[in-house]
């Protein structure tokens, strides 16, 4: 038991704060080593929710879980009070810096502002000069970073403007964290979140040009951005549609959305591309991430977003030491939340002011690294030698535009709880240096509204800068208040039927494909699943001799890559086969062994995230990492036993059968859903008509062990013998696999489901591709004597697969293909 | 003197382009020193939409989209001028005077030029353009005289090599290699200027060419031509803009020459390009551009009007 008096200690020397000692006093009960269960819960759930940060944002970079700490930062009432209207007072003044920036330019034409921060500003974007933002509000979300003085004050240090990130991120703290200690939640007051988000919507709803009705989505840059688990979640919660800018296209200066029924109006972005990247046609002609033609339907006054394109410039520091007199100037007040000293050095006086300190201070570039000057590292004045300082004072100088100096400040540390080691290390307290970043929303009147609480972020053990992309970590933001706690949720916004059934039904183009592509792979995944086990069965069951059942699961091996084509045959070296077959499971160079497919359903998925459950996603991810898991301890250990993988097949299909029933049974059953299951069906279709067409040849069916194993492979052993008893007739087998239409493994199953699918899909399409049903087979005018003549039934296998060949590239080029085309920019020499 | 310019511009698409949009900055404006009489755009495929409007410089552009596959676009810009010959004025300012003009003190009113002292993704500023700028701004030199002492310069260090740069080579590269195009010469100039703090734009446009003697003048082998434009604070307030052209060592304002037609005006080539676009498959595209200058009679509108025409 920790007494009290030591967390005492730590928490005075830390945050001196009355709120640290009641949070400490509510969860006194809990001893050390459950401080430390729960920590180690919320690394679990932080890892089972897939919170990631990718952290060099590219395809191949490693998705590192978030990191967040158990114990959350304490804001009393008082000190929120002052965060939160000081906060508000900046958005002001800030949103009046953009409408002179964007219009009448008094602030440059007058010296108030230098023209070397704006004009001057790679941010500043002059195709929207004189553009009247839609709605009347530029600023619509904003986050400032606030420092921690030994003073107990807090102080600005800088502003992001452009589209800052952490607005699900911290949701998701708030959910683990109050989870941990929801007593302490409780007795403390802390001010819920829901609110704010609620007010954005109606914000964003009031604000666009179709009011009420609005259809807002949320534009990624997709799956690679380093913040796109929070673009999904985001999308998620606030119930947007999730799109990246392929999704989209511009049409007589109007926004549409690309989704399986046609061309959607968008009336709203919620953008997390910066805005370079907007629109290829006026801004970067490289940029793959935007719309060409958004800034003309912006301009036009057709479409909202938030924020309005051009206000990265409100992002460089050097802004921070202008904004006091531009208060004066345009609020008539002083601010109330100060920023820290900040000098920028293209200012003369500032410059003389910044020299003799640069010891004590920071160096900043006032432009960010895309601009022309480019950018570096802030360079923190004291870990410079005498040398050094000489040469930074001299660039400072010659070219004092692009520096400014900021006052530096240590920043004041949290208690953070650090885990004991499996090594014996108790777990134990410790102090950590914070950063806290704050939210600001528009409010539906022309207002901004603070968000209580925000992301504070922790620097590592000796660090002195706080980073996630360095290796920092997170700790949730509790405002205590000494009112009312306002306990709206989100759920309770009104939307209309319309509107309702309207969202229901959008499908993006992009989200439809990756649906049919999870569908395809959740079937490719199990049908490999289960041949693997079926080879590993038969070849340590009773049929190892068995010639003709062993030549059809070796050629089936090969045909799905379960094993490489230079691999002996079983029927020759029945152990090498069994090891090159477990060897290969996980293999990352074939393209479809067990593992492979486990990543591609994963990846597909991802994709469409937001349209999955935390639970469902959760299945997805735990059965790729714990079948990699299982089979790289195996190839550890060296050896290759068949028990093992048997046990590790049988786990990983248990888990498939989760994950497809989670797609039967939990998932809406939209035209995106269709997509899924025609899929799924496709691959089934192939694969059912493929096996059952190589086992004809050999007369592999003659034997008891082969005919067992068909059965086995249509997962239809329980139904036939419980119809037919010991026979083993294949009129009996034709009936049940290729037939029965009730057997949903059976062809003619496969076939009508498709079929249906097919036609259901076509109803809500604008033009008629009804006839994309007629690419599959009718099963309904089969009869079993035909079938039974060998050559009838072999070509009408070889029909059916080919028919999910030409069935996957109609319904791709159908349905797919606008994504596909890439946009290029195509200049003038 | 009348002038006639026709400036084609096709690209060939394979396999066809499915939807396009684009910005063309193809009419000339009316301004001292040169009067518009008549623009027509015409584009084939006939464009879905289309409007026009002026930029945050003053420039007029046009935008145009395409929802329809098409195997080639054409855009066909036709435009009649009367200029007039430009005077060379005389300014005593001394460069770093206009320097500090453009610097920020705080409360002291700037003059809005100042907004092309900056770097711009073309012409950025970089100690080289400065260290290569530097001797024809001695200490207490004139603002415009050193102007066309760098102009000369250049036009005695650099080669003009077609095909030497790309549309998109580095103002630094070309700067190094002494070698370029008309458009790497302006942008040099530009952030030679902008380098030592001075503000200076970039000019896209046309120069009149004449046949080498007795050989007869051939259509559309002329270029687009780009120069720059320093910003000259003493002089009058319509005529700051003093044009300078490094590949022909020509200069004066409004425009280097009675035989130059002004086109856009921006901070560099990004901000002006004649037409740009983003098309959507047409996976490979060839670009045939041809530009024709006239001298017309006067009282010749110039040619008869085409057969689809598309006001501006």
């Amino acid at each position: 038991m920790r007494g009290v008096s030591a967390i005492e200690s730590v928490a005075k020397e830390a945050v001196p704060t009355g709120a640290w000692l009641d949070f400490f006093s509510q969860i006194d009960g809990l001893g050390d080593t459950e401080l430390d269960q729960r920590l180690a819960s919320l690394q679990r759930q932080v890892r089972d929710n897939g919170v990631t940060y990718n952290v060099y944002a590219d395809e191949h970079g490693p998705q590192r879980p978030w990191s967040l700490d158990l114990f959350p930062l304490l804001l009393d009432a008082p000190s929120w009070a002052v965060i939160e209207s000081g906060v508000r007072q900046r958005m002001r003044l800030l949103e009046q810096v953009l409408a002179d920036a964007y219009g009448p330019q008094d602030l440059v034409r007058r010296g108030l502002l230098p023209a070397a921060l704006v004009h001057g500003h790679p941010g500043y974007l002059r195709a929207m000069h004189g553009v009247e933002p839609v709605g009347g509000v530029r600023l619509h979300i904003a986050a400032f970073d606030l420092a921690h003085g030994p003073d107990g004050h807090w102080w600005v240090v800088g502003q992001r403007c452009q589209a800052p990130s952490g607005l699900g991120y911290l949701l998701e703290n708030r959910l683990a964290i109050s989870g941990q200690f929801p007593q302490a939640f409780q007795a403390l007051r802390v001010q819920r979140l829901a609110a704010t988000y609620r007010t954005l919507m109606e914000s964003l709803r009031r604000c666009s040009p179709a009011g009420e009705q609005a259809h807002i989505a949320l534009l990624t840059p997709g799956p690679y951005n380093e913040t796109y688990f929070e673009h999904a979640y985001l999308a998620r919660y606030l119930g947007l549609t999730l799109v990246e800018g392929s999704d989209l296209m511009v049409r007589d200066e109007r926004l549409f959305l690309k989704t399986l029924n046609g061309l959607v109006p968008v009336h709203g972005l919620l953008k997390r591309v910066d805005d370079a990247f907007m629109d290829p046609l006026e801004l970067r002609a490289d940029s793959t991430l935007g719309v060409p033609g958004l800034l003309q339907a912006v301009r036009a006054g057709n479409l909202l977003m938030a924020n309005a394109p051009g206000t990265a410039f409100l992002e460089s520091p050097a802004l921070l030491g202008f904004l006091p007199a531009l208060a004066q100037q345009l609020l008539g007040e002083s601010l109330q939340l100060p920023a820290l000293p900040t000098w920028w050095c293209g200012e003369e006086a500032a410059l003389q002011s910044a020299l003799p300190r640069l010891r004590d201070c920071v160096i900043k570039p006032t432009y960010p690294a895309s601009a022309p000057q480019g950018g570096f590292d802030a360079v923190l004045g004291r870990r410079l030698t005498e040398a050094e300082l000489d040469a930074w004072s001299a660039r400072l100088a010659r070219q004092g535009e692009d520096y400014t100096v900021q006052a530096y400040l240590p920043l004041s540390q949290m208690p953070t709880w650090q885990n004991g080691t499996t090594a014996g290390f108790p777990g134990r307290m410790a102090p950590r240096s914070l950063m806290l970043r704050v939210f600001a929303v528009s409010d539906a009147n022309g207002g901004w509204s603070v968000l209580p609480g925000g992301l504070a972020r922790l620097a590592g053990a000796s660090q002195e800068i706080t980073s996630m992309q360095y290796g920092g970590s997170s700790a949730d933001v509790w405002a205590l208040t000494e009112g009312k706690v306002d306990r709206t949720s989100l759920l309770q916004s009104r939307a209309s039927p319309t509107e309702l059934a309207q969202r229901k039904r959008l499908v993006t183009s992009r989200a439809a494909e990756n649906l049919f592509w999870l569908g395809r792979y959740t079937e490719r995944a199990e049908n490999t699943l289960r041949l693997a086990r079926l080879v590993l069965d038969c070849l340590n069951g009773e049929e190892q001799t068995n010639g003709p059942l062993l030549n059809w699961l070796g050629r089936m091996s090969v045909a799905h890559t379960l094993v490489l084509p230079g691999v002996p045959a079983p029927a020759q070296a029945r152990r090498v086969f069994e090891r090159a077959l477990m060897a290969s499971l996980d293999s990352r160079d074939s393209a479809t062994s067990v593992g492979f497919n486990l990543r591609a359903l994963k990846m597909a998925a991802s994709a469409v995230r937001e349209r999955l459950s935390q639970e469902h996603w959760r299945l997805i991810t735990r059965t790729e990492e714990e079948f990699a898991a299982d089979c790289a301890a195996q190839v550890r250990r060296g050896e290759y036993a068949s028990v093992d993988a048997l046990r590790t097949l049988k786990h990983c299909s248990e888990r498939m059968a989760a994950i497809t029933g989670a797609q039967t049974d939990r998932m809406t059953r939209d035209d995106g859903w269709r997509l899924l299951s025609i899929g799924r069906h496709i691959e089934r279709l192939g694969f059912l008509a493929s096996s059952l067409d190589t086992a004809l040849e050999p007369g592999m069916l003659d034997t008891e062990g082969g005919f067992e194993a068909m059965l086995t492979l249509f997962d239809s052993s329980i139904t036939f013998h419980a119809q037919y008893q010991q026979s083993r007739q294949l009129a009996a087998l034709l009936d049940l696999l290729v037939l029965d239409r009730d057997n949903p493994r059976s062809l003619a199953w496969v076939a009508q489901t498709l079929r249906g699918r097919l036609a259901r899909l076509a109803e809500s399409q604008p033009d008629d591709s009804r006839k994309l049903a007629g690419i599959v087979p009718d099963p309904q005018g089969w009869t079993l004597t035909q079938l039974c003549q060998p050559h009838t039934l072999q070509s009408a296998l070889q029909n059916y697969r080919s028919t999910a060949l030409s069935l996957s590239e109609a319904v791709s080029a159908r349905y797919f293909t606008h994504t596909a085309l890439s946009n290029q920019s195509v200049g003038h020499a | 003197m009348r002038l006639q310019v026709v400036h084609s511009t096709r690209y060939d698409y394979s396999p066809a382009v499915e939807t396009a949009q684009h910005m063309a900055y193809l009419e000339p404006p009316d301004k001292p020193g040169q009067r518009l009489i008549s623009h027509t755009l015409q584009i084939h495929p006939g464009p879905a939409q289309q409007h026009s409007t002026r930029d945050v410089h003053g420039n007029r552009r046009c935008f145009f989209s395409l929802q329809s596959p098409h195997r080639s676009l054409e855009i066909l810009a036709h435009s009649v001028l009367e200029t007039s010959a430009p005077a060379m004025p005389n300014s005593r300012l001394g460069w770093e005077a206009a320097r500090a003009l453009f610097r920020y003190r705080a409360g002291q009113t700037v003059d809005p030029a100042c907004e092309f002292s900056f770097a711009s993704p073309y012409a950025p500023r970089d100690s080289a353009f400065a260290a290569y700028a530097q001797p024809s701004f001695p200490s207490e030199g004139g603002l415009l005289a050193g102007a066309m002492d760098l102009m000369q310069r250049m036009h005695a260090d650099f080669t003009y090599e077609s095909h030497s740069t790309q549309v998109n080579t580095p103002a630094l590269q070309a700067l190094a290699q002494r070698k370029g195009v008309c458009q790497d010469f302006a942008h040099i100039m530009v952030a030679c200027l902008r380098s030592l703090g001075l503000s200076a734009r970039y000019v896209s446009g046309y120069l009149l060419t004449q046949p080498a003697p007795g050989m007869p003048r051939l259509r559309g082998s002329d270029a687009s031509h780009a120069w720059a434009s320093v910003y000259v604070p003493d002089l009058p307030a319509d005529r700051r803009w003093v044009d300078l052209d490094p590949t022909n060592c020509r200069a004066g304002s409004h425009a280097p020459g009675e035989d130059y037609v002004t086109l856009a005006t921006g901070r560099d080539f990004g901000d002006v390009s004649p037409v740009r676009g983003v098309i959507n498959g047409g996976a490979s595209h060839t670009l045939t551009v041809g530009v024709t200058v006239d001298p017309l009679p006067e009282g010749r509108v110039g040619r008869d009007s085409p057969d689809t025409t598309f006001a501006t």
